[in-house]
């Protein structure tokens, strides 16, 4: 080995173990804040003689993060959740004091409207309705025995909760923070990078399809992660918060520019497959600038600014080229493509332009002005979501049947970890493994606190010996909870630790009370988990996805029919939030996640080109017959997706024929007829989704038309 | 002021009403500077953020506690 080759090995290794470090470190601070955070809430509860102080610390647990943006955005959204559920609780307990079988069924119906309430949300939007149901039950169901303490009981929930997370907050933020701005600010210039890198090679022809295809996949769970960060940032940065409106106007360029893309590169290969190699040409040389004005170095602080003006010179190139490569095709049909290619592309040059533009308006350190309103619509489903609350309502009401009919004395105990657990897991994508993990987690942090309790803290004595007798077993946990394949397991374990722990101002030593407490509480935790298995959860479920699929493909049926006045915007942001839905209930790389994200893909294509034609058709003046063929055309496409099948899908390939023999006859519609032949070839791709309804003898019959 | 205020027979104490002022004030000057960019000249912009909210607080519920 040569002393070069030496040295390399060994500033190989030094920067291994400094990467290693690094990350430990992480782990390490976020450990530590923890423990500050947790003993802080700890002592000031205690001084402030607080009837529960471990709920207070149990609370600094539940908002732990790594990141001070998520901690900052839990509290507030818990704070939320915690108040709205203390009044709800105080609200029951008023109204059914003495009469125990209406008070549970209120309260099961309260959870399970905060349930349903939750899927509606997405980040920790729908946290804080799945607080509001719990803590409805930790504040009335203690006090069941003796109704008159329910004011009392709320007015503690409140100051222990609100004190833990004003505690975890301040500590988070304070001491060695880490910003998620930080990680966004890398994530979105990496999105840049590989953005603008992606484009460069793909338009220059090195990236094959597949690889296109997964790049798109990408980059849509890179703009959903972005979009879920830029929620959080905003409750960690004032900055961040300015430039929040930017950040959402950028995600949505992204995705139309990247869809714009898509399309493009389906045009190509589709008239390359069907044997139309010389518009497919002439439409790849002239897109061939865009490769070299982009051919940029971008790293991070390289501002986006220097590719505008290489943008704009694209664009008069190819205004340039354009004619002499029209004038190059010989037959009609190989000028409606090269047409309808142009159209596409002028677009993608255009949305590139816009996305560009505000990426550099971003990494500016002083915004222009106020960015352009977004207006943001959800596509949610309201089936799925009463699913989710009849669950809810059901699993509570048989846990009190069960509670009522036992006379179980710890039965309120049992309930209670049970309604926390059901709620925070309703919406994972896979609760009843989620369950199992935090069980097991619950199981060890509660053998372990036994060992603490009985064994060691009745050695010690004050709040200092508190902290080092309880610390080492707590950090046990917290590291599992840093490393993210054990995290349910650490969050479990923290958990059942803190709980059964009960720090009070009295310590109370009672072996009895601790081991019924934890079988209850055990109990508890594998109820949600049976009532997961019993009344499975919509998300996830072979039904929930069909009725996503459904949902989608009805996107093309609002594209077609919705008045056209900020439809734009409105079928956009729908599509959005189901691709964030699909994104985040479905298991990376599964055949649903895949099938879903397919069909996406096909909906955008076809929703955006027919808003395009129906605006289109709407500036200008029509020849009645043409009107009618077409809007028959874009009814027929629309039934196709609602109604996905053999025969609807024959239906829409002749009237979407008829549309296009009948506006081609007129010189002045070219421009309509750019996106009918758009749809066309969109719907004879023998590669998408729809292909499966495609009978063989259209097949052929389609190429032999169409050749 | 009072110490207390009674809200439908429930004694909140006076100093909450201050807290939620300040709180307000805090966002109000939060969203002036984050507007305009000021916080890159501060070495530790959630202490002193933390920090102007201790003060106004504190000097509210001095002056008119």
């Amino acid at each position: 080995m040569s002393v070069t080759e030496a040295e390399a090995v060994a500033s190989c290794r030094r920067e291994l173990i400094r990467a290693t470090l690094r990350e430990e470190t992480a782990t390490w601070l976020f450990v530590f804040k923890s423990l500050l955070a947790f003993y802080i809430t700890g002592w000031l509860a205690m001084r402030l003689a607080l009837p529960q102080p471990s709920t207070a610390m149990l609370t600094t647990i539940i908002v732990a993060n790594r990141q001070s943006g998520m901690v900052l955005a839990k509290s507030f959204y818990r704070a939320i959740g915690t108040v709205v559920g203390a009044l709800a609780g105080f609200l029951i307990v008023a109204l059914f004091p003495q009469q125990r079988v209406l008070f549970l069924t209120a309260m099961s119906l309260w959870i399970g409207v905060c349930a349903g309430g939750a899927t509606l949300y997405r980040n920790f939007k729908a946290y804080s309705f799945v607080l509001a149901g719990y803590t409805a039950a930790i504040v009335a169901l203690p006090v069941i025995d003796h109704p008159l303490g329910v004011f009392d009981s709320a007015v503690a929930r409140l100051s222990e909760v609100l004190l833990g997370l004003g505690v975890s907050g301040v500590v988070h933020d304070l001491v060695f923070p880490r910003r998620i701005r930080d990680d966004m600010r890398r994530l979105a210039r990496a999105q840049f990078a590989n953005f603008i890198d992606f484009v460069q090679r793909a338009m220059a022809g090195k990236v094959a399809r597949p690889d296109i295809e997964n790049a798109h996949l990408r980059f849509v769970r890179d703009a959903v992660t972005l979009e879920d960060l830029r929620s959080s940032v905003i409750f960690e940065d004032p900055e961040a918060r300015a430039r929040s409106g930017h950040m959402m106007l950028l995600n949505q360029r992204f995705m139309a520019a990247s869809t714009s893309m898509q399309s493009l590169h389906h045009l190509i290969n589709r008239l390359k497959r069907k044997g139309h190699d010389v518009p497919a040409q002439a439409l790849i040389e002239l897109y061939a600038p865009i490769s070299e004005a982009l051919d940029a170095p971008i790293e991070a602080g390289a501002a986006a600014r220097v590719l505008l003006p290489r943008l704009q010179s694209v664009r008069k190139t190819m205004d340039l080229h354009r004619p002499a490569l029209r004038a190059g095709l010989r037959s009609d049909s190989d000028l409606l493509d090269f047409d309808t290619g142009v159209t596409l592309l002028e677009q993608f040059v255009g949305e590139l332009y816009d996305y560009v533009d505000t990426a550099s308006a971003l990494q500016a350190p002083r915004l222009a002005g106020p960015a352009e309103r977004v207006h943001f619509e959800r596509g949610n489903d309201h089936i799925g979501s009463s699913l989710a609350f009849v669950r809810t309502t059901l699993a509570m009401g048989a846990l009190s049947v069960y509670w009522l009919a036992s006379a179980w004395p710890y039965g309120s105990s049992a309930m209670l970890i049970a309604t926390v657990f059901a709620g925070l897991f309703a919406s994972a994508p896979n609760p009843t493994l989620a369950v199992r993990e935090t069980f097991f987690g619950y199981l060890l942090g509660m053998a372990v606190s036994f060992v603490c309790v009985f064994f060691v803290l009745t050695e010690m004595d004050g709040y200092p010996l508190l902290i080092a007798g309880s610390a080492p077993f707590l950090m046990l946990g917290l590291v599992l909870m840093a490393a993210p394949a054990t995290t349910r397991v650490g969050v479990g374990y923290c958990m059942g630790f803190a709980y059964i722990l009960g720090v009070k101002n009295q310590m109370d030593f009672d072996v009895m009370h601790f081991l019924n407490d934890m079988i209850a509480q055990l109990i508890g935790v594998a109820s949600a988990g049976i009532a997961f298995i019993f009344v499975p959860p919509a998300i996830g479920s072979m039904w929930f996805i069909r009725r996503q699929l459904d949902r989608l493909r009805r996107q093309v049926g609002l594209a077609a029919t919705a008045p056209l006045a900020g439809l734009r915007s409105r079928f956009e942001s729908v599509n959005h939030d189901l691709f964030g839905q699909i994104v985040g209930q479905t298991e990376r790389g599964s055949q649903a996640s895949r099938t879903l994200l397919a069909w996406a893909l096909s909906v955008h294509e076809m929703g955006r080109t027919l808003i395009q034609l129906r605006s289109e058709m709407a500036n200008r003046e029509l020849p009645g017959e043409v009107h009618g063929a077409i809007t028959r055309a874009i009814d027929a496409l629309a039934r196709l997706y609602e109604q996905p099948g053999t025969i609807s899908y024959e239906h829409a390939l002749h009237a979407l024929g008829a549309a296009t023999a009948m506006t081609g006859r007129e010189a002045s519609l070219r421009s309509l007829m750019d996106h009918l032949h758009l749809l066309r070839l969109a719907l004879v791709d023998d590669q998408s989704v729809l292909a499966e309804y495609m009978r063989s003898e259209t097949l052929a019959n389609g190429a032999t038309h169409a050749a | 002021m009072p110490r207390e205020i009674a809200i439908g027979g429930v004694l909140i104490p006076g100093l909450l009403v201050w807290f939620i002022l300040s709180l307000a004030l805090l966002l109000l000057f939060d969203w002036v500077v984050g507007r305009f960019g000021l916080y890159r000249f501060v070495w530790h912009p959630a202490l002193f953020r933390l920090a102007f909210f201790v003060c106004i607080f504190g000097g509210v519920a001095l002056l008119l506690y």
